[in-house]
This record gives structure tokens, C-alpha cells and sequence, in this order.
């Protein structure tokens, strides 16, 4: 490789740019502004603030915070629901009222005046969401309203309850150490919010109802027709709202022990201030508790700090004016435009080296020259089915195959003219396998493992593996499973192609051509499916060996084919087994003679193998050019490849003319005939095959007791075949 | 002088002349020196309810001067007649690095801040509430007692009427919430007691709104048109007040009796009629008080808590037959002086 | 609002018989309400608040809201007279407001406009800004006097037009300009198409986003407005009316005249119905020497009431209400 080449292999494959991308995805991502906000105003507070970060000091501030943050968590939990609460300010001030009444007046125990504060802010709160959430009425104003009407009364209340409260000669000790004690160095205040704060955690992002708030903020519409209770969640936000503001005004009132006129006012505008700051969407739906705290420390932070700072009147308002409508703006440009960032980052191409110098060109003399055999192919539901990815025949001879409506038909042998809908399962089926009782196996994209009894019934059997640490896609979840095989413990087998794209964005992912496809094994006894090899550049087809004790994998992207061992001394090793082919390997199945058929979804093209030693081009690609005009693999010249246990290519069937199998992605034997499947093709293939066995069928290849197929299968001769292969290996492979 | 002070003095005198050679700057008073060491350097904040009106203004400027004048270090916070933030200076105060030495408060209300003057004397800083009192007994109050400051309105009111009037009073009060409210308006009740002649027509609120005490002033002259005189709480809001005297063609007839900080404008509003009488608090003379109590209090070796003292600033009600040069201070002239400091 | 509905009870119609039913209960029950001078002084105490009232109008008929109206008023105000008490001659302090106050409309327009920021938080936050600014940077006080100089905006004060207190005059003369302005104009009736359906507004191609800057820059003007005349009615502007109810005193006028808060609908008829009850209201109040706090309540209420209302006339439910509309 020359030096610039080499630099560019450096740059583009050892610095790990796609993680950018990746983090945007994550909704924690939105967390990233508000957080260097966050940052920002404590650095230039503590910096401009002597002793801001003393013990003392920050033990008072944070008591502060304590009946802040609660307030503001309330109100993110409206927001999150697509209302806002105005009126917070009054319930605060209702609420402390009602506790210093509690404690000095009717001389309750503090428990008892906590229930009376939290009460006075649920009832408060219930009666704006009876308003907003059964009447319809417009949260801003209404809330604004219920602010002026709950200020009113607080004065009427102050008034004529102010003096004797001021002249109370009641002392109580425990409503005085809520207010200024402390618990293990830290503010009583503070361990209640802090046990608040998680609660409300908990239950926005763990329960029903937590869902049901995020659905209708996200979409009241939808949730409505989804058949969430739309008004009484409503309801329940402003409820709940209420009594954060009456657990904040009970600590209010244990710290300061008194209510004066002015107690609560304004606290809506900060409070609000904070919830936004924090990166909580407007309208609903974007939101969390984490971001409600980060924008509460930032607001009072910088709120006391301006008054610490001896900053007079108008500075807050100024600065908080200035954060609201900052904030505002980026929140909300943000959510316009976050998807196109996205899309400016996340395709992030590593540089690939293909070598093999053999051609696939007919009559090229090579091995793989493709031939027009398949055109000879009669056609089954043409113009019928839609995206057949794989093909199946039970015992009976009739045939299944998925297709792009989600369902898997099955056609009636002998003459496949007559079908129904076999099972209906949502996604696209993918992958088949024939287990020993019959049910079908599948791999349906973007959803999991499926299985489908014989009866029809399916059974979901896997949608998740095990979650690696260091990734930060979530690769628990299978995003692209595509084909599977069962072993002779019942074991299944199956891939999954990327951890990074959906199925449909297979070309972003064949242009970025980063090795994150997986091997995964779902194992029926404990119902668990674990990851057993990554690092392949769209894994694809896999097929159990004859002998039942490896595993063939195609590996698309690398134009490869491998095998892993799953019993024998070199068992959870894998090896490759064909390198560098001049097509991209989709399926592999068995055939009768023992040997294995391989679907060829199209041939490399010497553009695209230089456009993958030019990382950088591609980057710019995908940026600059509409999809229609990307260069990706061709996939209008696919082919069967028929392989022996060793690896060697056997025969080769194509179709030149390109009407009948354009692209191939799968090809299944059944009683001397192929049955070949396309993805983007409208028919299921049917092509004798000159001296084929016609009594052999794959399920009796799995699961009949007779294993005349073993005479290629002799380990040892493979494994020494295998290890003259390896030495062929692609460059940077793992 | 005891015999004690005599001989000590005679002492000195002899120490002094004894040293005198070797120091000869030394003038023998050990004042100076004391002072130096005691008040240097000490920090003194004032949390008034807001800076932005003429009282607070006028302390921040007399005060301030002195406590600079002496060494000190003088501080404002502005909590914008915000109780909860008011409060939180205060207890950044009481947990800051450099703890002030004493803490001159403008107490909203009778309790919110009383927990936490205990926590700032506990912590060694000297508390002086300034005219608001609160119901904790800090180290001093220095202020007005609004009691007496009600009493001296309702008769100027009742003077300003005379005898031969309809003997109707009309009152726009602040927001009955206010404990300055509260006692003015039982100091009026008071005085009303003594003239059982005299009727309350009607005692709206102006909320401390300056257009509000115009909106219910008008209604008030409008359905008591025979009133011989208003009294408003503030002078603020009787800006409002007089306005609507004004509008009503009442302007001489009504007379308009108010409280103020004495600054120019009450003079201004008295000198061409628009207030009859301004009960005014003294501001400059407030200002030595609370100057001369804490030179006192932070040289007495006393510990916060130890004494207590009230100390009413003599109020007047001022008419514009008592009006001379310097009966008011000047706010232009403060904030300029203050701007000149900045500087 | 169903303004144009007839024969039905519109809201509209229940104010003004709900208004006229008060106006004759006030008007047998207490002495003096029907006196010539108390009626004058309705209208009086309503003025400013009519005038705020006008600039809401045109804002919420164009499906927006300026919550940053009674800031303008007062701190654009407060700043001239600061201005001129520190020296500045009149006009030019003039001047430099008014660049202010259109800057202000400006801002409050770009950020509805082109950052698509809702009315409510760009305007709650300008609002808190103008405040902050000038009462930090630009005047010491919470009042700011008019200054012995300008005698002539004493004069201005005191100014009678046929017998009516130059406020009503202003406010007749601001509802009437704006009516002409929204019944006779372009602009006018491209203000009711926006706020009708702003998405089909836009596709005829009304320039939507330069009109919501021109309505935003004329309430912000009409605020200013209603800051001079009350200057000129107390010789003093106390700025510490931000922080009262006056900016839902203005709310309550539009809402329960019947300018439906969905826009689109009413007029400048429906401003002075409004601007009428409340004055008939709060003075009835006031004669029975009700405290201030009470009148709040009571008019929180009436909001509240004429709020539902709205919403029974004009249901929203799941399926027609918009997302983030709140």
C-alpha cells in the first residue's frame, strides 16, 4: 500500500468517528447541551463566587435546591406530557401557607402537615387538570389564571390568618431540623428531592403510566387512537405537579418557618426557566428528570449567584430573560434539525482492501464464470409474491416463502399454483429453517427470531442478545437478522448483519462497509440468545455442515465464507473458508451431493472495490449526492455457486439475460430440483438439476436417522484444507 | 469622672510622658488605635427589600459612607422585594468565607427571617433590623414604629380638616398583609378613637400599585366627593392618589397626608400643594443611629445576642409651613455621590 | 368565536348582556354609580388598560400573544423620563426609545417568526429581558418621576377633549385606527387569514414571517403608548407594574370580549365590550370598598369562567387540536 493510503487506512479505520453518530442517536444525547451549560455557569459562578465551593456553602445552596428541583420536576413531568403549569407558583405558596398553619396554629404533628401540604397541592393540582385535562382548556392560560386566582387566595388567607400565625408561640423541633438539619452531611431538603427525583425517574421511564405521559406529549393524537386514557393521563400530570409543588412548599416552610406575602411569586418564571434550560421540549414529548435537574442547578446557580454577587435588581431578570428565549431557540432548532446533523454524521466509512483477482465474467475460464443456466428456470407465483428472500419445502413438497407484506405463504405442490397465507407475522421474513417437528424457523428483519408450527401458530423466540458494554449502539437488540440454521441440539444458529443500520439501509451499510455483524445462537432450552462472533462485514447467509459440527457463515461485504466450529478441538473458533470470491454470498444451503449451494446477490465491480480503498470519497458521497446517485455493489448480476465441504467452487448457474434471477438471494433443493428466491425479485425460481438426487430432500438431510451424505465430510481432511486457506486471508480482518 | 478614670488617666499621662521621647508622633489617645483594631476591615451588608426605592437608597449611601469612613467594607444585596431570595443572601452570608460582622436587614414580614438571624448570630454576626421589625429580638432594631407613624398621620389629617369640615377621612391603604400596613392603620384607628367626630369614608387598598391608588382614590372622591382629606400609606402610591385629586378639580380642597423617606420629591409635593403633610422618616438621622450602634456594638467586646436595643427614629409630620432648606436629602445627590465612588 | 354565528349566544353576546345587566344592578343598587363624573371615571380607568388591550388584539386576532406588552410599557417609559430627568432633550430620548421599542417588536417577532419559538415563551422571555435591562442598566429606580421640564406631558395629562380625560380619548382613538387598520387595510385582513389557518396563509403567499414582526412592533408601540399616558396621568412611572396583574388584566379584556385566543376571529368591538365590563366590574367593586385581593379573585374567576366558555363554543378535542399547541 502506498503512504497515502496507508494514512488514510490509519485515519479512517483506527479513529472511531462513527461513535459520533451513534452517541446523536441516543435520546441521553440531548443531554450533551444543557449539560455544557450546566458546566459553564458553575465554572464561571465558582470562579467569580469566594468560597463557593466551601462545604457551608454549598450544604445552603443545595437546600434550596432541594425545594427547587422538586418544583421543577413537577413541572417537567406536565411538560413531558405536552401541557405546562403556570400555576405552580400559588400551590407553593397555598401549600406552605397550609403547613405553617398545620404546624403553629393547629399544632399538628410535622407528619400531619406534611400530608396537609402535599394534599393542598394535589387538590390545587387536580383542579387544573380536571380544567385542562376533562374540559379542554388551554394549559397556558388556565394555568395562568388559576395562578392569579391562587395567588388571591393566598392573600386572603395571609391576611387573616398572618398575625396569629406570627405571634404563634409553638416550637417544633422536628419541623425546625427538616428545615435547617442535617443527615449524614447533606440537607434534609436535598435527600427528599434527591429521593423525589428518583421516583419520578422511575416512574417516567419504568412504568405505564410514565409511557402513557411520554405518549400523548409525543403524540396526543396517536395516543388517543392507541387507546391510552389521554385526558385522565392529562390529569394525572398536573396532579402530580401539584403535589411536588406542596412537598416543595412544605420544606419551604420548615426552613424559613413563616409565609409571608411575597412567598412563591415569580417562581414560575424560574421554575419554567429551568425545565427549558434543562433541554425539556415545549409541547411535550422530549423530556426527563435528569434534564429537569440539570436545569435547576444551573438556574439557581446562577440566580443566587447574581444576588451573592451583590448584582441589584433587573440582573436576574436580564440574565434569566436571556437563558429562556437561548434556550428556547436551541431547543427547538435542535429538534428541527437534529435529523439532518444525524444524517451529516452517521455514515462513517472505513477504508477496505479487496483482493482476489478472479472474475465471475462468462466464459472468463475461472471457476466462477456465470453461465445462462438459470433463464432455463420455470417461474412459480410470478407477478404473485413479493420479495421471496428465502425459500423452504416441508416433507409434502410444498413451498414457503416470505415475503415484503410480512406473511409467509406457502404454495401447494405439485404444481405451486394454488397458495394461501401460511402465517402472518408483521416484519419481513428473512431467513427459513425446517426444524425436526416441522415448524419453521425464521429470521424476520428488524424484529427477531420467529418460530411458525406447523399449524401456523407463531411464537416469537428471541428479539434481544446479550448487550456488550463498550458498545454504545444498543446491541442487545437484533437489527437486521437475516438467515438462519438449526444444529442438531436444537441450538439455532442465525446472523444478524449490522449493529448500526436498519435492514432497508443495507447500502449505507455496504458503503460504509464497517465489520459489525454478528453470529448469535438462540438456544430453546433456556430461551436465551447469545452472541458468539462479531466483527463481519454484513453477515449473511449460514448453513449447519453435513456432519452437524461447523457452521457456514457468509460474510457479504468481505466476499467471504467461513466456518465456524461449534463441536471438535476447535470449537467457538472460526476459520475462513472461501476469500475473496467475485460475488457477494447471501444464503447458503446444502445440497444432495454434499456439497453446498451458495446465492450470489451480485458481483463485484472494480469501481466499487477502489471506492473502498477511498474512504474519504465515499464519506463526501453520501453527503453530497442524492441516494439515487451513490455507488454501492451492483445487485443486478447475481448467480448460484454450489461449493464442496472443502471450499472449492463446484459449478456455477447465473441468468444473463437478466428477466428471470437478476439478483439471488437464496436457492433450496428439494428432489433433484432448485427452488431459487430473490429479494427484490417477483418469483419463486424452479430449475431441475441434471444428476441430482431426486429422492433427497434438506429436512431429511437434517433430521433423518440415515447420514449418507457424510462422504466429503471427513473433518480432518477439511481442517487441513481450511488451514491452506487461511493464509488467503483479507487484510484487516479480525 | 471617678477616681478610678482619674487615676488611670493620670497613669497614662505619666506612661505617655515617660515614652514620649521614643515616640514622639504618639498623641496618648488610645482611640484611634482601638478603632483601627476593632472596626477595620469588618464586613457590613445591607439586605434592604430591594435597593431600587428612596430609603434604601438614602441607607445605602449614609451608611455606607460611614462604615467605608471607618475602615469597614460596606455590601449590598438586592433581593427585589423577593423574601425567598432575600433569604438565601442571608444564608450565603451566614456560610460565606468572609463572614460579614454585621448584618443590617429590611425584614419583609414578622417571621421569615427569624430562624435565620438566631443561625447568622450563632455564627458570630452582629443582626440589626432596619424599619421592619421582625418578632425575633436581634441585636437592634433601628427604624420606625409605624404604630406612631399612624398616629401622626390621622392627626395631621384631622388638623388639616379643622373643625368646620365635614370630618370625612378617606384612607388608601397598602395591602393589609404588611405588618408597616397593619400598624399604621391600628395608629389611625387610634387617633380616630380620641375624635370620635371623625368618620372613615372608605379605606381601599392600592396594593402598592401607583395606578391602582388612582383608580380607587377616583372612586373614592367620586362617591365621597365631600372628604376633607386623604390619607396614603406611601408616597408612591400617593403619586396615584394625589392624581386622582386632581382629576376630581379637588386639588386644595382634599387634603393628602402620606408617609415618605424624606427625599426631595416629598418636599417638591409639599412645597406646591400636592401633599398636604408627609410623615417623613429621617433617613439621614436613621443612617447615624444605625452608624453609631454598629461602631458600638463592634467595639463593645459584646458576643451577638448578648444585648438588645430598640432604638424609634424620631418622626415628624411635615407640612409646607415646616419646610426650610435641607428638610429633605436628595437622591440625585446620593446616587451621584455613589456613582463618584464607583468610579 | 362565534361572532359571526347570529341568532345564537356568542360570547360576544353574553358579555354584553352580562355587562349591561351589571351596568343596571350597579346602577340601582349604589349610590353615585350613575353620576355623570363616575361614568367619565369607568372609561378613565379603563383607558390604559383598553389601549394595552388594542395592541393584544391585533396580536391574539393574528393567533399570537404578547406577554411582554405591560414591560414595554413600563420600562420603555421609565427609560425616556430617566433619560430626560438625566438631561436628554426630549426628542432625541424619544427617539432613542422608539428604536428601542420597534427593536423590541423586532425581536419578538424574529423569534416567532423565523426560530419558530411559540409566542408565549419568546414573549415571556422578552419580557423578563427588556425588564431586567433597563431596570439594571438604565435606571436605579423602581419610579422614575417626569421631570420638572417636561411640563408639557403634564399639560398632556391634564388635556380634556370634550369633556372626555385625554385616556379615552387615546383609547378611542387606538381602537378606531385599529379598526379601520384591521377592517379596511391589506394588512388588516391578511392578519385575520393568518391567524384563521397560518399553513394556508402562508401558501397563498401572504408574507406570513414579516407580518408577525410588523404585529409584534406595532403592540410593542401601542404598549409604549399606554406607558406615556400614564406618565402623563401620575407624573411618575412605577415600574413595579410588571410584577402585578396588569398583563392578565389585559388577557382577560381580549379573552372575555370574545377574540378567541385560536385567532382569527373578532375585532376591535369585542376590545372595547371587554375594556367596558371590566371598568363596570372593578368600579362596582371599589364603590363596595371590596379589597383588592377580593376583585382579583373575582376577576381570576370570571377569566376562568369566560375560559370554558371558549372551550364549550370552540371545542378542541384529540383529533383536531395541534400538537405542542398549549
Amino acid at each position: 500500500m502506498r503512504l497515502p493510503e496507508s494514512l488514510s487506512r490509519l485515519i479512517y479505520n483506527a479513529i472511531p468517528s462513527h461513535l459520533v453518530g451513534e452517541i446523536l442517536t441516543k435520546r441521553w444525547a440531548d443531554n450533551l447541551v444543557p449539560f455544557l451549560l450546566l458546566s459553564a455557569v458553575i465554572a464561571i459562578f465558582g470562579t467569580a463566587i469566594n468560597g463557593f465551593f466551601a462545604p457551608a456553602s454549598l450544604l445552603d445552596t443545595t437546600r434550596q435546591l432541594g425545594e427547587f428541583l422538586i418544583v421543577v420536576i413537577g413541572l417537567t413531568i406536565v411538560m413531558l406530557g405536552g401541557g405546562i403549569d403556570l400555576s405552580v407558583g400559588s400551590i407553593y405558596a397555598l401549600s406552605v401557607f397550609m403547613s405553617v398553619v398545620g404546624i403553629y396554629l393547629w399544632e399538628l404533628p410535622v407528619s400531619l402537615a406534611l400530608v396537609l401540604a402535599i394534599a393542598t397541592g394535589g387538590l390545587c393540582g387536580a383542579f387544573n387538570g380536571v380544567l385542562i385535562g376533562y374540559l379542554r382548556l388551554r394549559a397556558f392560560l388556565t394555568t395562568l389564571v388559576t395562578l392569579i386566582m391562587g395567588r388571591s387566595l393566598y392573600d386572603i388567607l395571609i391576611i387573616s390568618w398572618g398575625k396569629q400565625l406570627q405571634m404563634s408561640p409553638i416550637l417544633n423541633d422536628q419541623f425546625d431540623y427538616i428545615g435547617t438539619g442535617s443527615l449524614g452531611g447533606l440537607p434534609v431538603s436535598i435527600l427528599i428531592a434527591g429521593a423525589f427525583a428518583l421516583l419520578a425517574h422511575v416512574l417516567l421511564s419504568r412504568s405505564r403510566l410514565g409511557w402513557h405521559i411520554s405518549a400523548v406529549g409525543g403524540s396526543r393524537r396517536s395516543a388517543y387512537n392507541a387507546g391510552i386514557p389521554v385526558r385522565r393521563t392529562v390529569f394525572l400530570t398536573y396532579v402530580i405537579s401539584g403535589l411536588s409543588a406542596g412537598i416543595a412548599g412544605f420544606l419551604f416552610a420548615a426552613r424559613l418557618s413563616g409565609a409571608g406575602p411575597g412567598t412563591g411569586s415569580g417562581l414560575e418564571l424560574a421554575a419554567l426557566t429551568a425545565a427549558v434550560v434543562g433541554g425539556n421540549s415545549l409541547g411535550g414529548g422530549r423530556g426527563s428528570i435528569a434534564k429537569g435537574l440539570m436545569g435547576a442547578i444551573a438556574v439557581l446557580t446562577m440566580t443566587n449567584g447574581l444576588i451573592r454577587l451583590g448584582y441589584g435588581t433587573g440582573s436576574n431578570q436580564l440574565v434569566l430573560g436571556f437563558m429562556l428565549a437561548f434556550a428556547v431557540v436551541l431547543d427547538i432548532r435542535w429538534a428541527k434539525n437534529r435529523h439532518k446533523v444525524l444524517a451529516e454524521v452517521y455514515v462513517a466509512p472505513v477504508h477496505h482492501r479487496m483482493s482476489g483477482e478472479e472474475s465471475a465474467l462468462p466464459n472468463g475460464g475461472g471457476a466462477y464464470a456465470l453461465n445462462d443456466r438459470l433463464s432455463e428456470a420455470t417461474p412459480i407465483a410470478l407477478g404473485e409474491v413479493e420479495g421471496p428472500e428465502d425459500v423452504i419445502l416441508d416433507e409434502d413438497g410444498n413451498l414457503y416463502a416470505g415475503t415484503r407484506h410480512g406473511e409467509i405463504v406457502r404454495w401447494f405442490a405439485p404444481d405451486y399454483k394454488r397458495s394461501e397465507v401460511f402465517a402472518h407475522i408483521g416484519g419481513f421474513p428473512l431467513g427459513l429453517a425446517m426444524d425436526r417437528d416441522g415448524s419453521i424457523k425464521t429470521c424476520v428483519g428488524a424484529m427477531g427470531l420467529y418460530s411458525i408450527a406447523r399449524d401456523g401458530e407463531v411464537t416469537r423466540l428471541s428479539t434481544e442478545t446479550n448487550r456488550s458494554w463498550l458498545s454504545v449502539v444498543d446491541d442487545a437488540r437484533l437489527r437486521d437478522p437475516n438467515d438462519c440454521d438449526i444444529g442438531p441440539d436444537g441450538r439455532v444458529w442465525f446472523t444478524d448483519s449490522t449493529t448500526r443500520y436498519d435492514a432497508h439501509d443495507w447500502v449505507l451499510d455496504s458503503i460504509e462497509s464497517r465489520p459489525t455483524g454478528r453470529l448469535l445462537v438462540y438456544d430453546p432450552k433456556t430461551g436465551r440468545t447469545k452472541t458468539v462472533h462479531d466483527g463481519l462485514r454484513y453477515a449473511n447467509g449460514v448453513c449447519l455442515a453435513h456432519d452437524g459440527r461447523s457452521i457456514l457463515i457468509a460474510e457479504s461485504w468481505a466476499c467471504s465464507v467461513h466456518r465456524y466450529w461449534i463441536e471438535g478441538p476447535k470449537a467457538g473458533t472460526m476459520e475462513c473458508l472461501i476469500a475473496d470470491m467475485p460475488g457477494y454470498p447471501d444464503n447458503i444451503n446444502r445440497a444432495s451431493d454434499g456439497g453446498y449451494w451458495m446465492a450470489w446477490l451480485g458481483v463485484r465491480t472494480p469501481t466499487f472495490d477502489l471506492s473502498l480503498r477511498h474512504p474519504g470519497f465515499r464519506k463526501r458521497m453520501t453527503r453530497r449526492l442524492p441516494g439515487d446517485d451513490w455507488l454501492f455493489p451492483n445487485i443486478n448480476s447475481g448467480g448460484v455457486i454450489k461449493f464442496d465441504e472443502a471450499g472449492r467452487i463446484v459449478c456455477t448457474l447465473g441468468d444473463l439475460t437478466g428477466d428471470n434471477h437478476p439478483m439471488v438471494t437464496s436457492m433450496r433443493e428439494h428432489k433433484g430440483e432448485l427452488f431459487i428466491g430473490g429479494i427484490l425479485n417477483n418469483r419463486i425460481g424452479r430449475y431441475k438439476i441434471p444428476g441430482a438426487n431426486p429422492e433427497w430432500t434438506s429436512w431429511k438431510s437434517y433430521w433423518s436417522s440415515t447420514t449418507e451424505t457424510v462422504a466429503e465430510g471427513d473433518p480432518n481432511q477439511a481442517a487441513r484444507r481450511r488451514e491452506s486457506a487461511e493464509t488467503t486471508l483479507p487484510e484487516g480482518r479480525a | 469622672m471617678t477616681i478610678k478614670t482619674k487615676l488611670a488617666r493620670t497613669l497614662a499621662a505619666a506612661l505617655c510622658l515617660a515614652t514620649l521621647p521614643a515616640f514622639a508622633q504618639e498623641t496618648g489617645d488610645p482611640g484611634p488605635a482601638y478603632v483601627q483594631q476593632s472596626l477595620a476591615g469588618k464586613k457590613v451588608v445591607l439586605i434592604p427589600l430591594a435597593l431600587g426605592f428612596d430609603l434604601a437608597q438614602g441607607w445605602n449611601h449614609y451608611i455606607g459612607s460611614e462604615v467605608r469612613g471607618f475602615g469597614g467594607v460596606w455590601e449590598t444585596r438586592d433581593p427585589n422585594w423577593d423574601t425567598a431570595a432575600g433569604a438565601q443572601a442571608i444564608t450565603d452570608l451566614i456560610s460565606s468565607a468572609d463572614k460579614p460582622a454585621a448584618l443590617l436587614v429590611h425584614t419583609p414580614d414578622l417571621t421569615s427571617y427569624s430562624k435565620l438571624f438566631k443561625r447568622a448570630q450563632d455564627a458570630g454576626i452582629f443582626v440589626i433590623q432596619v424599619d421592619n421589625r421582625s418578632n425575633f429580638a436581634s441585636d437592634a432594631f433601628v427604624g420606625s414604629n409605624w404604630e406612631t407613624l399612624g398616629e401622626l398621620e390621622a392627626k395631621a389629617a384631622v388638623a388639616a380638616c379643622g373643625d368646620g369640615s365635614s370630618k370625612k377621612i378617606g384612607l388608601i391603604q397598602g395591602d393589609q398583609v404588611n405588618s408597616s400596613s397593619l400598624d399604621q392603620y391600628a395608629g389611625i384607628a387610634k387617633v380616630l378613637k380620641d375624635h370620635p367626630d371623625f368618620e372613615l369614608v372608605g379605606a381601599p387598598d392600592s396594593n402598592w400599585d401607583v395606578t391602582t391608588a388612582r383608580n380607587v382614590a377616583t372612586t373614592l372622591l367620586q362617591q365621597h366627593p365631600e372628604v376633607c382629606a386623604v390619607i396614603d400609606f406611601w408616597d408612591n402610591t400617593a403619586a396615584g392618589t394625589a392624581a386622582a385629586i386632581r382629576d376630581a378639580g379637588l386639588t386644595g380642597k382634599v387634603k393628602l397626608v402620606t408617609t415618605g423617606g424624606g427625599e426631595e420629591l416629598d418636599c417638591k409635593a409639599l412645597e406646591d400643594g400636592t401633599f398636604h403633610a408627609v410623615v417623613m422618616t429621617d433617613v439621614k438621622g436613621q443612617s447615624r443611629d444605625i452608624s453609631a450602634l454598629l461602631k458600638f456594638l463592634l467595639q463593645s467586646g459584646l458576643k451577638p445576642g448578648q444585648a438588645k436595643s430598640w432604638i424609634y427614629t424620631l418622626e415628624t409630620a411635615t407640612t409646607k409651613a415646616d419646610l426650610k432648606p435641607g428638610t429633605c436629602w436628595s437622591l440625585k445627590d446620593v446616587q451621584a455621590a455613589e456613582a463618584a465612588l464607583a468610579k | 368565536m362565534s361572532v359571526l354565528k347570529s341568532g345564537t349566544l356568542s360570547q360576544e353576546r353574553i358579555v354584553f348582556l352580562f355587562a349591561v345587566v351589571l351596568f343596571a344592578a350597579y346602577a340601582l343598587l349604589l349610590d353615585g354609580f350613575l353620576a355623570p363624573n363616575n361614568l367619565v371615571a369607568i372609561l378613565r380607568s379603563v383607558s390604559v388598560l383598553g389601549i394595552l388591550a388594542v395592541g393584544m388584539g391585533i396580536v391574539v386576532i393574528g393567533r399570537g400573544i404578547d406577554l411582554s406588552m405591560v414591560a414595554v410599557m413600563a420600562m420603555a417609559t421609565a427609560w425616556q423620563l430617566a433619560m430626560m430627568n438625566a438631561g436628554t432633550p426630549p426628542l432625541l430620548a424619544t427617539a432613542i426609545v422608539f428604536a428601542g421599542v420597534v427593536a423590541v417588536g423586532i425581536i419578538n417577532g424574529l423569534l416567532i417568526a423565523y426560530a419558530e419559538v411559540p409566542a408565549v415563551f419568546a414573549t415571556l422571555a422578552t419580557a423578563s429581558f427588556v425588564f431586567g435591562l433597563v431596570r439594571s442598566r438604565f435606571i436605579v429606580q423602581d419610579a422614575v418621576p417626569v421631570p420638572p421640564s417636561a411640563s408639557f406631558i403634564l399639560e398632556f395629562g391634564q388635556a380634556r377633549l370634550a369633556h372626555m380625560p385625554i385616556e379615552v380619548v387615546m383609547f378611542a382613538v387606538a381602537a378606531f385606527l385599529s379598526f379601520v387598520a384591521l377592517r379596511f387595510t391589506k394588512f388588516g385582513r391578511y392578519v385575520y387569514y393568518m391567524g384563521d389557518n397560518y399553513q394556508a396563509a402562508r401558501t397563498m403567499g401572504i408574507p406570513v414571517r414579516p407580518m408577525i414582526i410588523g404585529q409584534y412592533v406595532v403592540s410593542a408601540l401601542v404598549a409604549w403608548l399606554a406607558g406615556l399616558i400614564t406618565a402623563a396621568g401620575l407624573q411618575s412611572i412605577n415600574t413595579r407594574v410588571v410584577n402585578s396583574t396588569l398583563l392578565y388584566d389585559v388577557i382577560l379584556v381580549v379573552v372575555i370580549g370574545g377574540i378567541g385566543l385560536s385567532g382569527g376571529k373578532g375585532g376591535m368591538r369585542n376590545v372595547v365590550i371587554g375594556a367596558l365590563l371590566i371598568g363596570i366590574m372593578l368600579n362596582g367593586m371599589t364603590i363596595l370598598d371590596l379589597p383588592n385581593i377580593y376583585q382579583n379573585l373575582i376577576k381570576a374567576t370570571i377569566l376562568l369562567v369566560a375560559l370554558i366558555i371558549d372551550s364549550r363554543l370552540n371545542p378542541r378535542d384529540e383529533q383536531v387540536g395541534q400538537q405542542g399547541d398549549i
